[in-house]
């Protein structure tokens, strides 16, 4: 089983992404989890076309020690099980610790092992890794990998080299790697060249261009993926490259981040910073 | 003399060439040999300082200084601890303080209340469980006081503890006030004395302006816990002077006479460390003023009350203090004299508190020994070197952290009096606000050691073998193990009260049980090796 | 002069907020105790340095002997930047000064809210070089607010068995013994009823000798006892192993079963009669042998024992208050004895305990996550004949003048639990001596004096 944790600012489209590449997996014929780890809890509505499931944390809190996996388990588009570790609402709590406790319920309920015959897990992780309980899913024994998502605009940029400075942390000492940067365009100028040029930087690659369509905004208000709501259409195309890229990826780095007055000589080649 | 004692400059070396040169060198300034200059300064001791990670220290925590020290001896408040079972069990009558409620009063202290936070408050917040929580107290108890104490991961997740406090408060119509003590605040439990100084002064102290009692020489008593009963000896000291005890801080207290202690004429600081802050603030809001006084040793003891007494300037007041002085002292010298004479010349160390090690080394002189080595666990620059010091004292980010509030003049309370009697008495020579902290006391030569660890208690016994180290319950049975007495200056090894002049003959008689002792020869079976004379065991006087 | 003056008789109000005297404290404490099992092992606290200073306090108060043990002295940054920083330095100072074997790691409430990772630290120490070559740093996550101390021992124990276990890929004949949280004189009963029984074993962990320590004019920081950590690595090979007390270590034991295949049998904590017979009939299946005669004799000797003294034990009511694995033995022993258990308490939660302890007292008011003000109010309303618990129970025996049994932990105010076992049929033995003792001098103390014996 190959576990991916998908990082990336917040508002990027992390959790939109990673269903929509979850979903072409899925048809694809893997078997795919998804852990939402975002106390919003909304990492799964289009796999789960709108459902808003009990996440596991209200689902601990209700049941208390009985939990079984089934109660935080859901199945959605085409075989895939999604879960959503949820949190409190903001300005109360410690989301951070939320996550700490899912995984480990999930681990502890044996949602990793063998007999689930899982080919992947999709851990979409809430903006930045801010403390400790948002590195939870890169943690050793946890995902081996990790996608950013990123875009051209600037604070996207930072954040990707921040969740790098993170990555580095951790892959010292477990076997967390880098596997590219996804680019969600957000239509910025020259934004793949930038993309690529910050990738390599970093030393890793831009592993799909993601192109900015109308097409991700209909299937959504739908609740449903873009490979769901019209199978035939050509952003559903791009998932599915995205999906087919990750699978056959190879290349599998601990990222070297950049400075910041490195970042900023970037964005001024590329015309971003005055 | 000390027979054992190497050179204090070789000593110190070894001590602090084990360990990683960064934390050596830290170590190296919290390690002092003592030395009185002629115009009394003494070197500069590093203290208050974190102690390093891995290192195993005396020293506990914030919360412990708030929950446990302070406001553990006050009977009538219930005290809930804000946090995971843990914190709350472990400060549950483990400090040995004592009170008398009488029969029907109210006491809390054998309880132990929390809000015993599961993951869940963690993740969600504890602030709802909280404020259930005072409800269930209060429905159950109705006392007149509830008050919370917050302990590591309720600072993490954020609660706001006081503003839960407020809404109670309201709610309820009576007295409810929070503590950010969270432990990992400070580096020792000293930090936590602050933040309960200054709540208690925030919250209780000012309340109630009645005087109860004689109108005449009303004092408090800062920074007394009742440890052992210890308070009880003061307070029946106080009365047969003539004094009128409004209020110790806080052993064998109520909230009542917190709220009461503002209408007092003097404040005397036993425990200089633990709530010198409280002083302080009265002084300036209030106008009381303070003096340091030491109830342990019949010699200070004396001195204390003679101090006391001559404040108020009032002829039948000295005259009954002398005679209470009198009476006492023929009990005291009887039994010193007796005791004295099989512990003279025996060596002591003292390492606790943050007066205790200076305190105790009085009742050591009278008994004729000799503290070689001392030092705290978690006092400040100027329990060793003297109030003069402070304006030297640099503020470091663990200290900011703890908050200082701003007092002001209270215009309508103010003591006029009381400050003009106090520039009275200065002009005679008279000292107020004055601590010269232990060192100046201590001969040149002796060792000064801050925050003392469990590897420079082991080699200090190993090279000076004292004939009794003074400390508490987690070094008690390491130093005994090295055949070495040792005394607990927090549990008192459930023994005492050692105040006033009754607790120095009880503790004349504790430290001669425990420096003659016949066990300590007893260490070795006659079958094996016995290298040092097996003394025939000295018996033991009534 | 009552002490507990604010418990009230009668109705018992609803709290489910509100823990007044706690049954239970926090999982640290349980971490620290097992990883001084292990001989040469210095257990570390990674958190703020109160919470190390209490449980030393704690364990030394019940044991009177050292208590070593060290912490990452958390301060307010280290809240906020994390406690890496600490944690590598403490290894680099604790090598220096301490040079333990092991250092076992357990966490906090703090370094697990603010998400420590404790292998990722310990790799980057190794990486860095600041863990000698031949020493053993390992962890346990005990986050204070997820169960109890117990919870905090069998996270250890389990710990022990992740990282300390090796198989060879070859089976042994030995068997791996896993206690749960007893005295070191029930751990040193274990190993002698086990060799008796014929069977070469290893236990962890092992506090014999940890906490019972000779007085030698020396202090040995490690002391000699422990189990040690090339035998706690055999229990890889095992050919089975008994785990004694579900709670404490069921864990450790289905660990042992999923890394290294050893077939894990748990079973009660061999307290009172049947509990002990499950135990060495256990063992005698396990390896087809005779049950040895010096232990049949010993079990007649207790059967002898409770025929003798049935008429003072009969239809006696006992309340007890403690931790879950000796709850379900001792509560069943009670009953063996013909006592009446009425009330139960234990804090640490669990439907299993509940459903255990309702099996064997369908009588009883048994509360599962209660505290110590609810059994007072319950014997308030029903008074008992006797009380069984740790020390806290002081209070309430005096207040209801009900003879009281030191029994679990922490005792603070006696000795003598770390050196007589009250597991096997000795230590049942044991127990109906204490229990009679107690309740005989309360026949002497109360009799009229036309009825007073001398025989009894």
């Amino acid at each position: 089983m190959r576990k991916i944790a998908i990082y990336g600012k917040g508002g990027i489209g992390k959790s939109t992404t990673t269903q929509n590449t979850v979903a072409a997996l899925a048809e694809m014929g893997k078997k795919v989890m998804v852990v939402g780890c975002d106390p919003k809890a909304d990492s799964t509505r289009l796999l789960l076309n709108g459902l808003a499931q009990r996440t596991v944390l209200d689902t601990l809190r209700e049941e208390g020690e009985d939990v079984e996996l089934d109660d935080i388990l859901k199945p959605g588009f085409k075989n895939s099980l999604c879960t959503e570790s949820g949190g409190p609402e903001p300005g109360v709590g410690c989301a951070g610790r939320g996550i700490i406790t899912s995984i480990n319920l999930l681990e502890q309920l044996g949602a990793y092992e063998e007999s689930q015959e899982l080919d992947y897990t999709f851990y979409d992780v809430l903006g930045d890794v801010v403390c400790g309980g948002f590195a939870m899913p890169i943690r050793e024994g946890k995902a081996q990998e990790i996608y950013i998502v990123v875009s051209g605009e600037m604070m996207a940029m930072y954040a990707a080299n921040n969740i790098c400075k993170g990555i580095v942390k951790y892959a010292e000492a477990g076997g967390v790697r880098l596997g590219g940067l996804i680019c969600n365009s957000r239509k910025t100028d020259r934004e793949d060249e930038l993309i690529i040029e910050l990738a390599k930087k970093l030393g890793t690659q831009m592993i799909h261009f993601v192109p900015r369509h109308n097409d991700v905004q209909r299937a959504e208000i739908n609740k449903k993926t873009v490979i769901d709501w019209n199978p035939t259409c050509e952003q559903a195309d791009e998932y599915r490259a995205l999906a087919t890229k990750i699978d056959q990826n190879q290349l599998f780095v601990v990222p070297k981040p950049l400075a910041i007055e490195e970042l900023e000589a970037l964005l001024m080649e590329f015309g971003l910073a005055a | 003399m000390i027979e054992h004692r190497p050179d204090a400059e070789t000593a110190k070396k070894e001590l602090v060439a084990k360990y990683p040169s960064k934390v050596g060198k830290k170590r190296g300034n919290q390690i002092q040999i003592n030395h009185v200059a002629e115009d009394g300064t003494v070197p500069m001791v590093l203290a208050n300082s974190r102690t390093a990670p891995g290192i195993i220290s005396q020293r506990g925590c914030t919360y412990a200084g708030c929950k446990g020290v302070v406001l553990g001896p006050t009977r009538d408040i219930v005290n809930i601890t804000h946090g995971p079972i843990g914190c709350g069990f472990y400060s549950w009558l483990t400090r040995r303080n004592m009170t008398d409620a009488g029969a029907d009063g109210e006491n809390y202290m054998m309880y132990c209340f929390s809000t015993d936070m599961h993951e869940q408050e963690i993740v969600f917040g504890g602030e709802k469980k909280l404020e259930a929580a005072i409800q269930e107290a209060y429905d159950i108890f109705q006392p007149k006081a509830i008050s919370i104490f917050s302990t590591c991961p309720v600072g993490l997740i954020g609660d706001d503890v006081h503003a839960v406090a407020r809404r109670m408060k309201e709610k309820l119509g009576i007295n409810v006030f929070g503590f950010s003590c969270e432990g990992y605040k400070g580096v020792s439990q000293s930090a936590g004395h602050h933040i309960a100084n200054n709540q208690l002064f925030r919250h209780i102290v000012g309340l109630d302006d009645e005087i109860r009692g004689s109108k005449k020489f009303r004092v408090n008593l800062l920074g007394e816990y009742n440890i052992g009963g210890d308070a009880f000896v003061i307070e029946d000291l106080l009365k047969r002077c003539g004094f009128e005890l409004v209020a110790t801080f806080s052993g064998n207290s109520t909230y009542g006479q917190f709220a009461n202690s503002q209408t007092a004429d003097l404040n005397m600081v036993m425990c200089h460390r633990s709530i010198n802050y409280v002083a302080e603030m009265m002084e300036k809001k209030y106008g009381i003023p303070w003096i340091k006084v030491n109830f342990v040793g019949a010699g200070a003891s004396a001195k204390s009350l003679r101090k006391m007494a001559a404040y108020f300037e009032d002829k039948e007041l000295m005259e009954r203090t002398e005679a209470v002085i009198a009476e006492e002292m023929v009990k005291v010298e009887a039994s010193r004299k007796r005791h004295a004479a099989r512990c003279e010349g025996k060596t002591a160390m003292i390492f606790v508190g943050g007066s205790r090690a200076h305190h105790y080394q009085e009742l050591f002189t009278e008994l004729g020994m000799k503290t070689v080595a001392a030092g705290y666990e978690f006092a400040h620059r100027d329990d060793y070197e003297g109030r003069d010091v402070l304006p030297t004292i640099k503020v470091d980010a663990d200290s900011r952290n703890i908050e200082e509030i701003h007092v002001e003049k209270d215009e309508a309370k103010y003591r006029n009096d009381l400050s003009a009697r106090k520039a009275e008495l200065e002009a005679k020579g008279y000292t107020f606000a004055d601590y010269k902290g232990m060192m100046p006391e201590m001969d040149s030569g002796s060792l000064v050691i801050d925050d003392i660890n469990s590897w420079e208690t082991e080699k200090l016994i190993e090279m000076w073998k004292p004939d009794v180290f003074c400390a508490g319950i987690k070094e008690k049975y390491v130093i005994q193990k090295m055949g070495v007495a040792c005394k607990q200056l927090h549990n008192y090894d459930v023994g005492g009260p050692y105040n006033g002049f009754a607790g120095a003959i009880n503790f004349y008689k504790d430290i001669d049980m425990r420096v003659n002792s016949p066990v300590w020869h007893l260490t070795k079976a006659p079958w094996q090796t016995v290298e040092e004379d097996v003394a025939v065991a000295e018996p033991v006087p009534a | 002069m009552t002490l507990l003056r604010h418990t009230p008789k009668g109705e018992i109000k609803p709290r489910e907020n509100l823990v007044v005297n706690p049954a239970k404290t926090c999982q640290p404490i349980g971490a620290m105790y097992a990883a001084l099992g292990i001989h040469g092992c210095l257990p570390h606290s990674h958190g703020s340095q109160g919470c190390c200073s209490y449980h030393r306090s704690t364990l030394t108060r019940h044991y009177k002997d050292p208590v070593m043990a060290s912490t990452s002295s958390f301060t307010e940054g280290t809240a906020v930047f994390g406690g890496q920083s600490n944690l590598l330095a403490a290894f680099e100072t604790i090598f220096d000064v301490y040079d333990p074997a092991v250092i076992a790691v357990h966490t906090t409430c703090l370094s697990e809210t603010i998400g420590d990772d404790i292998p990722q630290i310990t790799k980057k120490a190794i990486d860095d070089g600041k863990v000698p070559e031949g020493k053993v740093v390992f962890h346990a996550n005990t986050p204070s607010y997820v169960g109890t101390h117990i919870t905090g021992y069998a996270n250890m124990v389990e710990g022990m068995v992740k990282y300390l276990t090796k198989s060879t890929g070859t089976k042994g004949e030995h068997a791996a013994v896993i206690p749960g949280w007893v005295e070191p004189a029930d751990m040193r009963e274990l190993k002698r009823i086990v060799t008796a029984l014929g069977v070469e074993h290893v236990l962890f962990p092992d506090t014999d000798g940890v906490f019972d320590a000779p007085m030698t004019g020396k202090h040995v920081f490690y002391p000699k006892g422990g189990a040690k950590i090339e035998d706690i690595a055999r229990a890889g090979d095992a050919k089975v192993s008994f785990a004694l007390g579900p709670i404490a270590t069921r864990a450790a034991s289905e660990k042992l079963t999923a890394l290294h295949g050893v077939e894990g049998e748990v079973l009660d904590l061999p307290i009172g009669l049947s509990a002990t017979d499950r135990f060495v009939d256990a063992i005698r299946k396990a390896y087809g042998i005779e049950v040895a005669e010096e232990i049949t004799n010993e079990r007649g000797k207790l059967v002898d024992l409770i025929t003798d003294m049935e008429q003072y034990l009969w239809g006696k009511k006992v309340a007890i208050f403690g931790d879950p694995d000796q709850l379900i033995a001792l509560t069943e022993f009670l009953q063996t004895l013909g006592m009446q258990v009425r009330h139960v308490v234990t804090g640490t939660e669990g439907n299993f305990i509940t459903k255990r302890l309702t099996e064997i007292n369908p009588e009883a008011n048994v509360k599962v996550g209660g505290d110590m003000f609810l059994l007072h109010q319950w014997m308030k309303n029903e008074p008992v004949d006797l009380l069984i618990g740790n020390t806290y129970g002081k209070y309430m025996a005096r207040d209801e003048d009900v003879p009281f049994l030191r029994f679990g932990f922490p005792i603070l105010d006696r000795q003598g639990h770390q050196h007589f076992p009250t597991v096997g049929y000795m230590g049942g033995i044991r127990l109906v001596e204490k229990i009679l003792e107690l309740l005989m001098d309360r026949i002497d103390r109360d009799a009229e004096e036309p009825r007073f014996e001398l025989q009894m």
